[in-house]
């Protein structure tokens, strides 16, 4: 069983919700991500989502397709972020790290994902459509899970055959929209996390758009926990010039807290 | 299988194609297809569309002689496809007066599109104004700038323009930011891809439905000149004019089938949008082909003289079509488009638009190849009323 596994297992045994975090790999520099890669885990974080800079991110909302930018002006590509990975698992071998991007850079880089003992768990990928599986795009590591989204247009029979092909947990986009947008329908998220769970035994984790401790704290009350992305990347681009992530933190802190309750 | 069957039942066309999407989008490219599905062999729905393009388009569009042009290369004889005639100036009326019909038949009452030269964007904002339906164009800043004349008509015809100031702020930028738009809008609105590109079943509508060019070819081949043409040169950038006019003809093996693509600053220096000649299999918006990515798959920049052609992908019927050797595909420069330009100015009285010059450009190295008996067709894919100030700039005139 990978990280990935271990921590779910706990989790549900403890009956405790599942904090995931994203931030984008290189922004606003490597060395940052690694401090702030710890910084997450410190503050309660149980799985890091680790953003692979595109070109044409099409998914995201301005502010995360801004840190793209930053971290491509940075050449930050597939082989540093290995690099940050291996780094991170020196002192820390236990956390969780998810990659999540788009398909283009995955194919094309499929050697490094398919590297044993590369320290990943999990992967992410964005625009893949759901009824594919990674190995048929050569990318084919057991060690790895294969994460995969289900939206509120997804149809029963996709997730069912969404939910055969993934690996790990669900990740459920919580509204029709790119990532940092606002307004969730509740009752919409809440019915359809319970028709996911009643075709999968695997956790739910729901995302897209969480950006206060309300937001957090009721999302969770429907799923097996949340991930927060474009609040935590905000918050990285406004600290970047004293690099002072305290306020990073803060805010993760508060999150589990209100998780937690 | 052969390319007419194309492309499968996954939106493939060999390798390329496919739905690379987020999951949101899934269920409206679904519903997209079947609703095209069910219309497209229904009567009344092609009734509607071919009487649109008969009373609002224009067509058909003339096949006309180039007698000075065929007389300056003293070879093969030159005929010019006319859908710079068309209602607002360029082929990419064909597409949108068909996709305006499928958004009215799934009662959408929103029209997004994303567009490089304007043209797509004029034609979108078009048919959406014919309907009384809300438009929304997105366009890179860059693109704003240069074609200043075709915003102010969208503008006229009531569609909101908003400029995409993201990554090279180009057509690449603004398909991204019009795809992120579909995605938080989804029920409520039809996006009008403006080239035969995307998802599937996007290369497929909008490649049947700019068909109706290559169709008439047919028939105005046999009746001007008594036979298929030996050679159809078309641009490519997405390739949309490209794939209508060749889709016909894909089945009669006797026809060369030649794309153009834009060179830019030459294809040794990289600064081009060539992907079909200088670029590798890859994945963008939605789509594997072609694609001009560096080793780590990021999209590169483009550079061309021409906006609606400065586009780092190409449609996936292209790539299988390379791949088959069923088509060939050039480049040309951006000095070589500009000399185009002025020569089709001077000697048709035809003021191409600088996308379609490059075709005429390739002329210089294609027509030695042909002989006298032989018959070539250009497809004049846009007037270039919109190119005037570009062109202006590039030879220093201030107008």
């Amino acid at each position: 069983m990978n990280n990935l596994g271990k921590v779910l297992n706990h989790k549900k045994l403890n009956d405790e919700k599942v904090l995931v975090a994203y931030l984008v790999a290189g922004d606003p520099d490597l060395e940052s991500s690694l401090d702030l890669m710890h910084l997450l885990v410190e503050a309660g974080v149980d799985i890091i989502e680790l953003g692979v800079p595109f070109t044409d991110p099409i998914a995201e909302g301005p502010v995360i397709q801004k840190a793209h930018d930053r971290a491509l002006k940075k050449n930050t590509d597939f082989k540093s972020i290995m690099n940050l990975v291996n780094k991170f698992r020196i002192s820390n071998p236990q956390t969780p790290i998810i990659l999540m991007g788009y398909i283009n850079t995955f194919v094309t880089n499929k050697k490094l994902i398919n590297m044993k003992d590369n320290g990943i768990d999990g992967v992410l990928v964005v625009d893949i459509p759901g009824e594919f599986n990674l190995a048929d795009y050569e990318i084919n590591n057991k060690k790895i899970d294969s994460i995969s989204l289900i939206s509120p247009t997804t149809s029963d029979d996709r997730i069912k055959t969404i939910v055969d092909q993934s690996s790990g947990f669900i990740y459920y986009v919580t509204l029709r929209g790119v990532t940092g947008s606002s307004h969730f329908d509740k009752s919409e998220i809440e019915f359809n996390i319970k028709k996911i769970k009643n075709l999968s035994n695997m956790p739910v984790m729901a995302g897209f758009g969480i950006k206060t401790t309300e937001d957090a704290a009721v999302l969770a009350s429907y799923s097996d926990g949340v991930v927060i992305g474009s609040s935590i990347v905000d918050l990285i681009d406004k600290n970047s010039d004293k690099k002072d992530f305290e306020s990073v933190k803060e805010y993760v802190t508060d999150i589990k807290e209100a998780i937690s309750q | 299988m052969k390319s007419k069957d194309l492309p499968d039942k996954f939106g493939f066309y060999g390798e390329y194609g496919g739905k690379f999407v987020p999951e949101t989008l899934m269920f409206a490219l679904a519903e997209l297809e079947e609703t095209y599905k069910s219309l497209r062999d229904n009567n009344e729905f092609q009734t509607e569309f071919y009487r649109d393009l008969s009373q609002f388009v224009g067509r058909p569009s003339p096949l006309y002689f180039a007698k000075r042009l065929t007389d300056h290369y003293g070879k093969a004889s030159i005929w010019l496809k006319r859908e710079d005639l068309n209602h607002t100036g360029a082929h990419k009326i064909n597409n949108t007066v068909g996709q305006i019909l499928l958004a009215k038949h799934m009662g959408k009452k929103r029209i997004i599109a994303e567009t490089g030269a304007g043209q797509h964007g004029v034609a979108t904002a078009t048919v959406a104004a014919r309907l009384g339906l809300e438009c929304h164009i997105y366009m890179g800043t860059e693109d704003v700038r240069r074609q200043s004349l075709n915003v102010y008509r969208m503008k006229l015809l009531g569609a909101e323009v908003h400029a995409v100031d993201s990554g090279s702020a180009t057509l690449k930028d603004a398909l991204n930011e019009a795809l992120r738009d579909w995605v938080t809008n989804i029920e409520s609105t039809y996006y009008i891809i403006g080239s035969v590109t995307g998802p599937h079943p996007y290369p497929m509508i909008v490649r049947d439905f700019n068909a109706v060019v290559g169709k008439e070819l047919i028939d105005q081949s046999k009746e001007l000149f008594g036979k298929m043409p030996d050679a159809i040169l078309a641009c490519v950038g997405g390739g949309s004019n490209a794939m209508g006019i060749f889709y016909p003809f894909i089945e009669y093996d006797e026809v060369r089938l030649i794309g153009v693509e834009a060179a830019g600053e030459g294809l040794k220096t990289g600064n081009h949008a060539a992907p079909l000649n200088d670029g590798t299999p890859g994945i963008l918006h939605g789509a594997k082909s072609y694609l001009m990515q560096d080793e780590s798959g990021q999209v590169k920049g483009t550079a061309s003289i021409s906006a609606g052609l400065d586009y780092p992908g190409v449609g996936p019927e292209h790539s299988w079509l390379k791949d088959q050797n069923r088509a060939q595909y050039a480049a040309v420069n951006d000095s070589q488009v500009v000399e185009a330009f002025h020569l089709v100015n001077k000697l048709e009285g035809i003021l191409p638009a600088l996308e379609t010059a490059h075709a005429f450009a390739y002329l210089e190295e294609f027509m030695p190849t042909t002989s006298q008996d032989e018959h070539i067709v250009i497809n004049v894919s846009g007037r270039g009323d919109k190119d005037i100030n570009t062109m202006a700039e590039v030879e220093g005139i201030d107008l």
